[in-house]
């Protein structure tokens, strides 16, 4: 058997590998976007679920003849793929309402590359109890469509245990990103990277046991050498490619938490166990952190700002973080009106921040070495 | 060549009522600022959020922030706004209503006081920021981010629409019912805010008014099939404003019985847009080039009228059961079927709304070409339109092309690749026509 880090980099590198042999196998595989899909549903059909992904070092060279180039270029990108061919291997292709193209990228992927079956859950930008209750019934409704597809009624012990399953790999995650908090952290922001994304394709059970494993393997290897650098956290959206956080960390850097679609963003919180299991799944996945969901305003601009980031503010200090870098893909209208709030908030902290906007592509982020040498060499 | 630049912004219009625009979108700014002296509650919205209706029977005057970055373009003084925001972290992708927007108020921040020559004499410090999902994701998050500079209550909400291949018989009642809690949250929060219950009554007068408005231009709309064209598409973006910033108000009502006289009589009359009427446009959508309207008299120069648009054009009138008694509901269940209209027909035909509605106006506005405008800022009316084209591609061999700006910034927009796309449109056009 090889070791989990070796297992975990090949998924890596060959992302649809185990999801393709799954598939030969008999099993369905559903390709989805984003945050806001549950996957404790697709599991309970006993189908697979699969983070859509695009490709930061292959160009977008097929999708511009169907989607306007100042589209989120990672939706493009994963389309792009999609028209190649690549998500041929989905039976399902599901998107959430997360922002304005995802929505937009919806029609057009359905118009031009249909899967067997296609789903929009419409995710509410607000929060709230009407909020919830809207999106549970959007839950309902995408069960339904599920059921009518499969045949098969929701088994809702299976969505229990589900439930449980998903929030045992959270728990795993959670316990991956502890070996991050010790100065020098165990494991690299590279590393993790790796791990969240090798996991997106495989079912989630063989990614508990793989983290689980390869666990063991960094408490096991040497401790690092004890070089002070600075420690850094990451905010932004799409980063399913190691080579930022690789760049960030060969300029003399520790990457030791983030807040990212690939990162603490999708797994962080458990889904709390509730009697009808949608219930939970719809709360915990109406209040992920997002810039695409609007918290509701609080009386004063200062208690606000605490109100929208103070779980930002326990992982800088629980990870005991100097500084901070954004790195929003380019026309993420979200993130880029989120940013300069994120900022001030972490400012107001002390800590440094350095916002980069960038194309989701491996060929410009040579371009921000100097500027992320520059910020290292200033908080030192 | 030295190029010289281009200052003239507006386009000549076609109907004399177009002409009396300038005064209504004066008049929003002014009643805003008068309300602010008279201790009124004014609020920063967004259009088209369906909410408008109640906004206005709450008696809180609006501020229409996107279209005063319109404004501002089409007096070409943007420029200094959207620096600002960029100055402030903004990146030139985002939306530049936004940038403009929040550039403004940055600079008030900044300065104290509006900032000086401010078009229409700028838009007054808000009581309230009323933010929407409706259309686009900038128009929750722009309110949120102008609490940089405003520490004011901001309330915002989702206006939700199914997608096209939802099964409309399983979801309405949940889409509806969430829209209307989603109103009656509004409307608990401007009673806080304004100290006063709304009257129902009055919901339903502004309501009446309203729909009286959009029934009226609907119908001007349908007289603009006659051939000459009776009223460009250029017009339309002027007359759009009482649509759009004056529902739930008389002036609105009044003003399109004048507009319907008019084009009627134009009709009657065969009065055109231009003597030699050539080759029908339609404006298949995007934001239009408020920074260089007058491009659509240079389309004219050409023979080429915009007899019909998509844009500012967002649905039909639509029939609410009658059944229905309290009007947040009716807003609800409006909202609803605004945006579901064409979903059937789509279904039974292209597969997409939007393409439904091009294709509708292709035929009965005898089209000969489409224009489409792609705003690099705005990836809500923008994104699509290339996969409308390709669609439509299978329905219809009329020339179409994409121009490419933005809606008010002015360094996306370059005048001589624009003039030779419109050249070669027109050669396009002129050789079919000459088959």
């Amino acid at each position: 058997m090889k070791p989990a880090s070796i297992q975990l980099d090949e998924l890596y590198v060959q992302r649809d590998k185990h999801a393709k042999e799954l598939r030969d196998s008999g099993k369905k595989v559903i390709g989805y976007f984003c945050c806001f899909v549950p996957d404790e549903i697709i599991t309970a059909f006993d189908m697979v679920p699969y983070r859509i992904q695009g490709s930061q070092n292959k160009a977008i060279d097929q999708a511009d003849a169907y989607i306007e180039p100042m589209a989120c270029p990672f939706v493009r990108s994963c389309f792009n793929k999609a028209l190649k061919g690549e998500y041929d291997f989905l039976d399902g292709f599901v998107a959430p309402h997360s922002c304005d193209t995802v929505e937009r990228m919806y029609n057009i992927w359905c118009q031009n590359k249909p899967a067997p079956f296609n789903h929009l859950i419409n995710v509410p930008h607000m929060m709230g109890p009407s909020s919830e209750k809207f999106y549970r019934q959007e839950l309902d409704y995408f069960v339904k469509s599920l059921e009518n597809w499969t045949g098969h009624n929701l088994d809702t012990g299976k969505l229990r245990d589900a439930v449980r399953l998903y929030n045992e790999r959270r728990a795993v995650l959670r316990a991956l990103y502890d070996l991050r908090k010790s100065d020098p952290p165990l494991v690299l922001g590279t590393e993790i990277t790796t791990v969240l994304v090798a996991g997106m394709g495989i079912p989630a059970a063989k990614h508990i046991e793989l983290v689980k494993q390869f666990i063991d393997e960094v408490k096991g290897r040497p401790l690092p050498q004890t070089q002070k650098l600075p420690r850094i956290f990451i905010w932004g959206n799409e980063l399913d490619d190691i080579a930022f956080i690789k760049l960030v960390e060969e300029c003399g850097a520790w990457v030791v938490m983030d807040d990212l679609c690939t990162g603490t963003r999708f797994f962080w919180e458990d889904v709390p166990e509730t009697a009808d299991p949608l219930d939970g799944i719809a709360t915990r996945y109406l209040y992920t952190h997002c810039p695409r969901s609007n918290v509701p305003q609080t009386k004063t601009r200062a208690g606000d700002l605490e109100n929208r980031y103070s779980y930002i503010n326990d992982f800088i200090k629980e990870w005991v973080v100097n500084g901070a870098i954004f790195y929003i893909v380019r026309y993420c209208d979200t993130c880029e009106l989120e940013g300069p709030d994120l900022r001030e908030y972490l400012n107001g902290m002390g800590l440094p921040v350095l916002m980069i906007e960038d194309d989701y592509s491996t060929s410009t982020i040579g371009q921000l070495r100097t500027r992320v040498q520059a910020f290292l060499e200033m908080i030192g | 060549m030295e190029q010289k630049e281009q200052t003239k912004t507006t386009a000549v219009k076609g109907t004399d009522m177009a002409r009396k625009v300038r005064g209504l979108v004066k008049n929003i700014y002014r009643s805003a600022h008068e309300a602010k002296a008279q201790g009124k509650k004014v609020a920063y919205m967004m259009v088209s959020s369906q909410y408008d209706e109640i906004i206005r029977a709450m008696d809180v005057v609006p501020i229409p922030t996107e279209n005063y970055a319109g404004l501002c373009a089409a007096k070409r003084e943007m420029d200094r706004f959207l620096l600002k925001a960029e100055a402030d972290g903004y990146s030139q992708v985002l939306c530049s209503y936004a940038r403009i927007g929040l550039g403004f108020d940055s600079l008030r921040k900044e300065l104290g006081g509006i900032p000086e020559g401010a078009p229409d004499g700028g838009m007054p410090t808000p009581d309230m920021m009323l933010g929407s999902s409706a259309v686009c994701d900038p128009r929750y998050k722009w309110f949120q981010a102008a609490g940089r500079y405003l520490d004011v209550p901001t309330y915002s909400i989702d206006v939700v629409w199914p997608p096209v291949d939802a099964d409309l018989k399983a979801v309405r009642d949940h889409y509806i019912q969430y829209q209307k809690e989603q109103f009656q949250g509004l409307i608990s929060f401007m009673e806080q805010q304004t100290g006063k219950k709304l009257n129902k009554e009055r919901l339903w007068e502004t309501i009446r008014l309203s729909d009286e408005a959009w029934r009226l231009w609907y119908e001007i709309d349908r007289m603009r099939v006659a051939i000459p064209s009776p009223m460009p598409a250029q017009d339309h973006f002027s007359v759009m404003v009482a649509g759009y910033y004056y529902p739930g108000m008389q002036e609105a009502v009044d003003f399109y019985q004048s507009l319907y006289d008019e084009v009627k009589y134009k009709v009657e009359n065969k009065i055109g847009v231009i003597p030699d009427e050539k080759y029908r446009i339609l404006y298949g959508g995007g934001l239009p080039p408020w920074h260089t309207l007058w491009i659509f008299n240079y389309f004219e120069s050409f023979g080429a009228v915009f007899a019909i648009e998509r844009q500012y054009r967002a649905y039909d009138p639509v029939e609410v059961p009658s059944s229905v008694k309290d009007p947040v509901e009716f807003l609800a269940w409006r909202s609803f079927l605004r945006a579901t209209q064409f979903y059937e027909k789509a279904r039974a035909n292209s597969g997409n709304p939007t393409v439904e509605r091009l294709l509708g106006m292709i035929d009965r506005y005898a089209i000969d070409g489409v224009v489409f405008h792609a705003c690099r800022s705005c990836r809500a009316t923008t994104i699509g339109q290339v996969h409308y084209k390709n669609i439509l591609g299978r329905y219809t061999d009329i020339p179409m092309m994409q121009l490419v700006s933005d809606m008010v910034d002015l360094r996306d927009y370059s005048e001589a690749q624009w003039k030779a796309q419109i050249g070669a449109f027109i050669e396009t056009l002129a050789g079919r026509s000459a088959r």
